[in-house]
Parts: structure tokens; C-alpha cells; sequence
């Protein structure tokens, strides 16, 4: 289906990079990045799903995404509830049917975690209480906390963890990369709203000021800008701290990564 | 023939095929002898209903933040379901052999996906129903946006139930992920979600094969071929359960479309077929899928008796000949 690639291709340039978690996971634990490209790309359609029927009318209604119109614009409401939906059937059924040399118990495991960052107690909670809150006039930092960690920190971890889970991680190393994750995904949000603030639309490459206009709760409103920056550098070394008892070399991608989620400027 | 019984009557009517027994007689036929067998079907499905009814309650517990979880409930648990699915997959499986404790999760997992794709097809952007088995369709009561999204989260939620349930002492993992290939397969752009597409398109008459087969052909052919692979089918017997649950799922959205088409309704949704072909054409269609369908479960001789669920329900498929759980069209 064209419209699948359409959101699918179009890439921000944060974007390559997140595919990648899975694959260094692995090599991390010790697997190779052709057991992880199915579950790596089984990430990018689970996000990208999200993002079509996050923009679309009844939910955030979103004009532009990474750059463009959003999907809903260009090819019409119907069609975008049914791209997402097949991005979803797609990325378990690239996983189960396209990963190789890996055991099927491991796959299975994988495909477990990926439904749970996926579903109500992942993304869909995320998106749900978000849109709750946005119609109350308080929010509490625990609050926005759990929206983000749903809607963001979840996916993410289930790519470090599958990542790891195919790679064939053990339990404690998996677990470490699952803290990990959770810091850089709620990081990235933390970066996002700062940067909501202090930069335009085209820089962004989708609609910026939108947090501000619409009254929504995001970090620099709940504990002002400075304090939010602290923050942000606060979950980045946390992050960093669990990447320590991995080989010195064989992280430095992840590494790198969190760096990359903390000090972008789109 | 059974089948003008069907066009004449209202789709709600109790109609006895024999004085007051509900069981059906239907000679079997095998590749020496016929033999004449009873099955009752109604029995068996109706009971089958119940435990999936059980194990859906189960897996979809309230947590929090509760309007999804209420949500996906209100579609998924909803009393009109008739869990044809599930009784495809469930027969299947017991055909060769198999447990139907493995087989109960994929089940499960059917209603799950199906449940989904409904939810999505009702909504105001697709065919804008109002109405669904019996209730009011999922986002005229929660809303839209909640809709879409307790169709989002019943997706992975099936995937998920097939691995976390499925002992695995009787279902070998390599297995489980040709279940879980054959189900995404079946909803996603090549199958329901194509159907779907072409559906909402005002495509031309020869769209509308293609929207049968994927919209209700895929359902079938995969609750059918999943219990197969759960049951420890060989690849052959699994062509003809993918031959036959394709026969069956068209045949029986063919027979709901010639009752409706016998209503005085105004609710007639889509293009179906009779819409583009006439009752005569899709009855003609019907019989012929009828004896596609019972052609490859010919194949399974070897089974006995096991093979007279997946038998008998081409004919109810055709025939209605009972009331399940509550009918709803």
C-alpha cells in the first residue's frame, strides 16, 4: 500500500537512528544485525502506525509530520485508520515470519514485548490518559510522567529489549538494557517539549508552538525551562550509568545514541 | 431446497429442519461407503461459546486507565458475537488430533483481531454504523477516538494471548509463529484491511469478489488453517483447510447479505454481492461454495468422524437451521 511507505519513508533525521537500538542491542549480547532487522523495522511500522492515527482528526489532528502532510491529509481519514492498521499486522508478521537463525523461543518472547509496549498498557495508555489530561487544567509531574513513558519510553524499550531478546541477552543484561531505554525515551520527550519551546515549525519539521497554544502540561511548563534542561541531563547520565557493565567498545553506538536524544536540535 | 427455505422465511425465524429435533442428519460422504451420522452442531457450538465467552472475560480483566479496557470489553464480550471463529479453529484443531486446550487461545485471539477490525470498519470515516451485533456500535458510545484506539490495543492484545497461553508442551514454537503469521497475514493489506479498502472505494462490480474473499474469505481461511497448524496438520491438509475456511467465510457473508436483501431495511451497508449480482446469481454462488468447501473435507476421510463440525457448518453456513447465542445481522 502506498500509503503505508508514504509514512513510512519520509524521514526526520532522527529517524535512521532509531531503528538501530535493536541491532546494537544485539550485537551488544552478542547476536549479529540480520537477526535484528526484522524486529528493527517491526519497530519503525509500530511507530509510524502511531504517529498516522495520532495525527489524525478525532485524536491530536495534525496537519504536517516529519515534514509533509500528514497521512490522513494526503490520502484521506479511512485510509489512514486502515494503513495503521495494517502497519501493526505487518510488524508482527514480519517478525514471526522474517527472523532468522534466531530460536523461536526468543522470537516469541519478542513478540510479547512488542505487544505489550503496543497496546493498552503501552502506546494506547500513553495516548488515552494524554488526551484525558489535556481536557483537566492540572497535571501532576507523575502524571505527565506516565504519559510519556507510555507513549514514548515503551516502544523504545521494546526495541533495546527485543533487540536484546533476539540477541540473546540474559535475563539481568536485559533487564539493564530496559532501564536504559526507559531513561533515553523519556529523555527524548523531555528534549522534545524544550525544544516545542524554543524552536519554529520549519526547524522542527512538524507543527511547533502547538504544546504552547493549546494549554497542554509538558516539562518547561510543569517545572520551568532551566529545571527541565537539569532534568534532561539527570536522565542522560542515569542512562549512561546501566550502559557501564557492557563492554567498553561494543557500546559506544548506545552511547552515542543517548548523547544524540539529548543534545538534538529536531 | 433447504436454500429457498432460507430466502423465503425472516432471518430471525427458528426454522426445524426435522419435527422438533435440532440435530441435523447428513450423510457423510467417505471414499467407500456412505455413512449416515448425527452431529449436533448446535451443541457444540453453543458450548463452545460459553468457554470463549469465559476465557475473553478473563483475558481483558479492567486495569487502569479503565475506558480502554471498558471498551475493548464492550465490543469484544458483546452477547450478539457468534464466535464462528473460533468453532472453525477449535474444529480444526480436534480434527487431527488435537487438544483443544492449544487451539483455545488462537481462538481467542480470532475474536480478538476480529473484534478490532469491526470496531475500525463501524466508524464514522469507514461505514459509519451506528449499530453492531445487537448494541450500539463501540464509538457511538465511547467515542471515536476511544474507538480507534481499543481497536489499536485488541490487535497486539490477540498476539499477545496466543504466546503467553498456548502451552507450549502442546503446540511446537515454530508452530506458533506460522499461527501468528497466518492471523497478521489475514488482517493486514493484503487481506481484511484490502478488503476493507476496496470496500469503502465505489469500486466496480468486480471489486466486490475481491472485498468478499478478503474481507470475509481471509477470517475464514485463517481461523481454519490456524487451527490446522495448532492440531499438527501437514502442509496438504493445510491447503485444503485454507481451501475450505475461504469457501466457508465468503458462503456464509453471501448467505447473511441474501437475508438482509430479504428485509425491509434501509441498513444495507457496502456493495455485497447480491447488491451487484441479484439473489439469484449469489444463490447459485452459495451452492456452489457449499459443494467447494464439502469437497475438500472429502479429503479428510481418514478422520472419521472428527471431520462432521467443519461438515456440518457448511450447511448451517447455507441453511441457518438454528438459532446461535442471539442473532443479530
Amino acid at each position: 500500500m502506498n500509503l503505508n511507505r508514504y509514512s513510512l519513508l519520509v524521514k526526520r533525521q532522527t529517524r535512521p537512528a532509531d531503528p538501530l537500538p535493536p541491532c546494537r542491542r544485539r550485537e551488544l549480547v552478542g547476536g549479529n544485525e540480520a537477526m535484528a532487522i526484522p524486529m528493527a523495522c517491526a519497530i519503525e511500522m509500530i511507530h509510524t502506525m502511531s504517529l498516522i492515527h495520532d495525527d489524525l482528526p478525532c485524536m491530536d489532528n495534525d496537519d504536517l509530520r516529519r515534514g509533509k502532510p500528514t497521512n490522513h491529509k494526503a490520502f484521506g481519514e479511512d485510509t489512514a485508520v486502515l494503513a495503521g492498521d495494517a502497519l501493526i499486522s505487518l510488524a508482527f508478521e514480519h517478525v514471526a515470519a522474517k527472523t532468522r537463525n534466531v530460536d523461536p523461543h526468543r522470537v516469541l518472547q519478542a513478540i510479547v514485548e512488542l505487544g505489550l509496549a503496543v497496546g493498552s498498557e503501552g502506546l494506547v495508555a500513553g495516548q488515552i490518559n494524554r488526551r484525558l489530561m489535556q481536557m483537566r487544567e492540572k497535571v501532576s509531574l507523575e502524571e505527565l510522567e506516565y504519559i510519556h513513558v507510555h507513549k514514548t519510553s515503551k516502544l523504545l524499550e521494546a526495541a533495546v529489549v527485543c533487540g536484546a531478546i533476539i540477541g540473546g541477552g540474559d535475563g539481568i543484561e536485559v533487564e539493564r538494557l530496559r532501564k536504559f531505554a526507559r531513561c533515553i525515551g523519556l529523555l527524548f520527550q523531555v528534549v522534545d517539549d524544550i525544544l516545542d519551546v524554543t524552536k519554529s515549525s520549519e526547524e522542527l519539521g512538524k507543527t511547533a508552538g502547538k504544546d504552547l497554544a493549546s494549554d497542554k502540561a509538558t516539562y518547561p511548563r510543569l517545572m520551568g525551562l532551566e529545571r527541565a534542561k537539569e532534568f534532561a541531563g539527570e536522565l542522560a547520565a542515569k542512562a549512561v550509568e546501566e550502559l557501564r557493565h557492557f563492554d567498553a567498545l561494543r557500546v559506544v553506538p548506545l552511547y552515542h545514541l543517548a548523547d544524540y536524544i539529548a543534545s538534538r536540535q529536531n | 431446497m433447504a436454500f429457498s427455505t432460507v430466502i423465503m422465511s425472516s432471518p430471525h425465524a427458528y426454522i426445524p429442519k426435522t419435527a422438533s429435533s435440532p440435530t441435523i442428519r447428513r450423510r457423510v460422504r467417505c471414499s467407500s461407503a456412505s455413512v449416515s451420522t448425527q452431529f449436533d452442531l448446535r451443541t457444540y457450538w453453543t458450548a463452545l461459546i460459553k468457554e470463549i465467552d469465559q476465557k475473553l472475560d478473563d483475558a481483558v480483566p479492567v486495569l487502569y486507565p479503565q475506558r480502554i479496557y471498558e471498551a475493548m470489553r464492550y465490543s469484544l464480550l458483546a452477547k450478539g458475537a457468534k464466535r464462528a471463529p473460533p468453532v472453525m479453529c477449535v474444529a480444526a484443531c480436534e480434527l487431527f488430533g488435537g487438544d483443544r486446550a492449544a487451539a483455545f487461545p488462537t481462538a481467542c485471539a480470532l475474536e480478538m483481531v476480529h473484534a478490532a477490525s469491526l470496531v475500525h470498519d463501524d466508524l464514522p470515516c469507514m461505514d459509519d454504523s451506528q449499530s453492531r451485533r445487537g448494541q450500539p456500535s463501540n464509538h457511538t458510545v465511547f467515542g471515536v477516538d476511544m474507538a480507534i484506539l481499543a481497536g489499536d490495543a485488541l490487535f497486539p492484545l490477540g498476539f499477545r494471548h496466543i504466546v503467553t497461553n498456548t502451552p507450549t508442551n502442546l503446540v511446537p514454537e515454530s508452530r506458533l509463529l506460522r499461527v501468528i503469521t497466518e492471523i497478521a497475514r489475514a488482517v493486514g493489506s493484503t487481506g481484511m484491511a484490502a478488503g476493507q479498502f476496496l470496500d469503502l472505494d465505489d469500486g466496480t462490480p468486480n471489486a466486490v469478489d475481491f472485498v468478499q474473499e478478503k474481507k470475509f474469505g481471509e477470517m475464514g481461511r485463517c481461523s481454519a488453517v490456524c487451527g490446522g497448524l495448532l492440531g499438527g496438520a501437514s502442509d496438504g491438509e493445510i491447503q485444503r483447510l485454507r481451501n475450505y475456511g475461504q469457501a466457508v467465510g465468503i458462503l456464509y457473508q453471501l448467505v447473511d447479505d441474501i437475508l438482509e436483501a430479504k428485509t425491509e431495511t434501509d441498513n444495507k451497508k457496502g456493495k455485497s454481492y447480491v447488491s451487484v449480482y441479484g439473489v439469484e446469481k449469489a444463490m447459485e454462488v452459495a451452492e456452489d461454495l457449499r459443494a467447494q468447501a464439502k469437497k475438500e473435507l472429502d479429503g479428510l476421510e481418514k478422520y472419521g468422524d472428527k471431520v462432521l463440525p467443519l461438515y456440518h457448518f457448511v450447511d448451517y453456513a447455507v441453511d441457518r437451521g438454528f438459532n446461535v447465542g442471539e442473532q443479530f445481522i
